[in-house]
């Protein structure tokens, strides 16, 4: 099973690349970036090939791509892959436009490669235990979600995430995909409606004037179901870790609370300015990776799909909207 | 001075323990019927007035800790009266009332305090202090939630009549709306949701309200009766562009018992459990005693308690219609 990487540009890309190389019988066979020493460098520390093109990549045919890439340019990626019939991990949030979402779709379908979207919280072991009391019923009916993915400013790791263009926005496309899918796929139902408010206060100095670095948007369900994500890049430079993904699932019976990396050790060094939080947790990226590599292998549609990508970004741009309109927007 | 208490249920009791610990002088409790405030005249030795207007004949401050339907007509009497005079909160259903009730105390020349206990909470308190001397910069986005079970009662559980109470936007979660006004200043604009609305059949309630303030701040706020008794818990979460502030009850909670009950009995109302040397309820009372008896500055005005049933009014009207809410300026209120 040989697979490639189209692009560095997004750090997730580092921690994929650690999943492939823990899967037997996967081979990194190699990356390619239009940025050459991005390439040269990953290269050289994962040990694998320098493609010089993406089309030079795709030309050795791998079983399937992973594209990182900055968030705007991932719809010319997929549809170079689409036109190879490679099959396709694509980094969320899948697209900037539903134009560009659609075009996606298309390509891929038309194709006949599974197109996978990057969503590792579908894979978080703790997310995972409260689908599966759900799905059993343990928890009866469920009315809201009140949840939190808040970080840093992520400037730190790539300075494209505070540039409009490439990243299609600010915390609102960044931070409200995971949570939005999540709950898609908990509820088994789609969002009809999205309020949001959102500012520019948290790193003003850091980002342009068009960029939101605090947001919180509200969702309705065709079910009923309301939630709440607060996606804001409101986390100081200090906080202990990179942010979080938390969120209260009340129900007839009552109420969950999930703190999906929570699993940490406190760390006080005498040598850091603060404490920090090292993870012990289980990787999602790891039972991400692993099933866009079993979906290839046993020729089966991921259980993530880019459609899934698409519904969540339908959402982010939802939320946009209303942040223009001061109203509810439909779906 | 003398003080009578309207109202004897579980605020009542707890303004009295709190009237009681700085030495003030209770006169006796007014309750619906006589049975009821008898048990608390008995303990502190008082009289259980019949009716408003004996009750008034002999006291110089009335505390008003009845449901709230009942506010309005009890704070005008007293103003009338020329009491001196302390609301629970939520301070009125309706801005009409709640303005007819602050220009009757204005008119009467008497004090009205309205009871936004969480003020005197000190986490909260604390935490506005730290807000107001630039600790954390410009404020962002405000997170607060305070969840419990539905409140229940035996006989007569007003909680649960938004006709009296008006429901958990504004029996529950006024205490942070106000909060978030206090830390944030004016509110813009309201969106609600709640689950009594959505799932009107459900046997618990929970709201999320959205606050967009006037400096651009954000507030999230979550209010539940939906745990199981005996729970209480809240929380704060402030960030601002230099540094954030966080509070949450269940990782401050001093003590942890794991002892075994015999019985699981919870009280009536979900309360907060972190032993202070001063009750907030006493602290409260303490700070209304000394502005009535030495003209002393106090913390939140019937102006502010106008304000936040303001918000939360737009918060069911939101919830309501499903729109966002705009607030048009109360000329009466300022920070």
């Amino acid at each position: 099973m040989k697979i490639g990487i189209m692009s560095f540009a997004h750090h997730h890309a580092e921690g994929y690349v650690q999943c492939l190389k823990n899967i037997p019988g996967v081979d990194l066979m190699g990356i390619a970036d239009e940025d050459s020493a991005r390439s040269a460098h990953y290269a050289s520390v994962y040990e694998t090939h320098q493609f010089r093109t993406y089309e030079e990549l795709l030309e050795a045919k791998p079983d399937g791509v992973i594209i990182t890439s900055e968030n705007n340019k991932h719809r010319s990626l997929v549809e170079m892959a689409a036109g190879q019939k490679i099959h396709v991990l694509c980094e969320k949030p899948i697209a900037t436009t539903l134009e560009d979402g659609k075009a996606m779709l298309d390509a891929c379908q038309h194709a006949g490669i599974w197109l996978m979207t990057a969503f590792p919280m579908r894979f978080s072991p703790p997310v995972l235990e409260v689908k599966n009391k759900l799905d059993a019923g343990d928890f009866g009916t469920v009315f809201c979600f009140n949840s939190t993915n808040q970080g840093e400013l992520p400037k730190k790791y790539r300075s494209w995430f505070v540039d409009k263009q490439l990243a299609g926005g600010g915390a609102i496309m960044d931070h409200t995909v995971h949570l939005a899918d999540m709950m898609r796929w908990y509820l088994q139902s789609e969002a009809v409606e999205v309020y949001a408010c959102a500012n520019q206060i948290f790193y003003k100095d850091d980002v342009d004037a068009d960029v939101e670095t605090g947001g919180i948007i509200s969702i309705t369900f065709a079910n009923g179901v309301f939630a709440t994500i607060d996606c804001s890049w409101c986390r100081p430079s200090n906080w202990p870790t990179w942010g979080g993904l938390t969120f209260e699932m009340v129900t007839q019976h009552g109420a969950v609370l999930v703190d999906a990396f929570k699993q940490n050790l406190n760390i006080y060094r005498k040598d850091t300015p603060h404490p920090t939080w090292r993870f012990w947790g289980s990787d999602p990226n790891m039972g991400m990776i692993s099933e866009f590599i079993t979906a290839i292998r046993q020729d089966r549609i991921p259980s993530v799909t880019g459609l899934d990508g698409y519904r969540a970004v339908e959402i982010a741009l939802a939320a946009y909207q209303s942040v223009k309109t001061g109203q509810p927007v439909k779906l | 001075m003398k003080v009578g208490i309207a109202g004897t249920g579980f605020m009542g009791s707890t303004h009295a323990a709190a009237w009681t610990e700085i030495g003030g002088e209770i006169a006796g409790f007014l309750a619906e019927t006589p049975q009821e405030a008898e048990e608390l005249a008995k303990w502190y030795a008082v009289k259980n007035y019949l009716d408003l207007a004996s009750m008034l004949n002999e006291v110089d401050i009335v505390d008003v800790c009845t449901p709230t339907h009942l506010h309005c007509d009890m704070v005008l009497k007293a103003a009338a009266a020329g009491k001196q005079i302390i609301c629970e909160k939520p301070l009125a259903l309706t801005i009409e009332d709640g303005q007819k009730m602050i220009d009757a105390c204005k008119k009467a020349g008497v004090n009205l305090f309205v009871a936004q206990v969480v003020r005197f909470f000190p986490e909260y308190a604390l935490a506005k202090e730290a807000i107001d001397h630039g600790e954390i910069g410009q404020l962002g986005v405000i997170r607060l939630s305070r969840g419990s079970y539905r409140p229940k009662k035996a006989v007569g559980n007003w909680f649960l009549d938004e006709t009296k109470s008006g429901g958990i936007l504004m029996d529950l979660m006024v205490h942070d709306l106000d909060y978030a006004r206090w830390v944030a200043g004016e509110v813009e604009s309201v969106y609600a949701k709640k689950i009594s609305k959505s799932f009107p059949d459900a046997p618990v309630d929970y709201a999320t309200v959205i606050l967009k303030h006037r400096s651009g701040a954000i507030s999230h706020i979550a209010g539940a009766w939906a745990y199981p008794p005996p729970t209480f818990r809240t929380s704060i979460e402030i960030s601002g562009d230099g540094g954030m502030i966080a509070f949450d009850s269940d990782a401050t909670a001093p003590i942890r018992s794991l002892i075994q009950k015999s019985g699981s009995d919870a009280p009536d109302v979900g309360l907060p459990s972190s032993p202070v040397s001063e009750s907030p309820y006493t602290t409260e009372i303490k700070e209304f005693y000394a502005a009535i008896t030495h003209h002393s500055p106090v913390r939140v005005a019937a102006e502010d308690g106008l304000a936040a049933i303001q918000i939360a009014l737009a918060a069911i009207e939101s919830a309501q219609t499903g729109k966002a809410v705009i607030l048009s300026p109360l000329t009466e209120v300022q920070l």
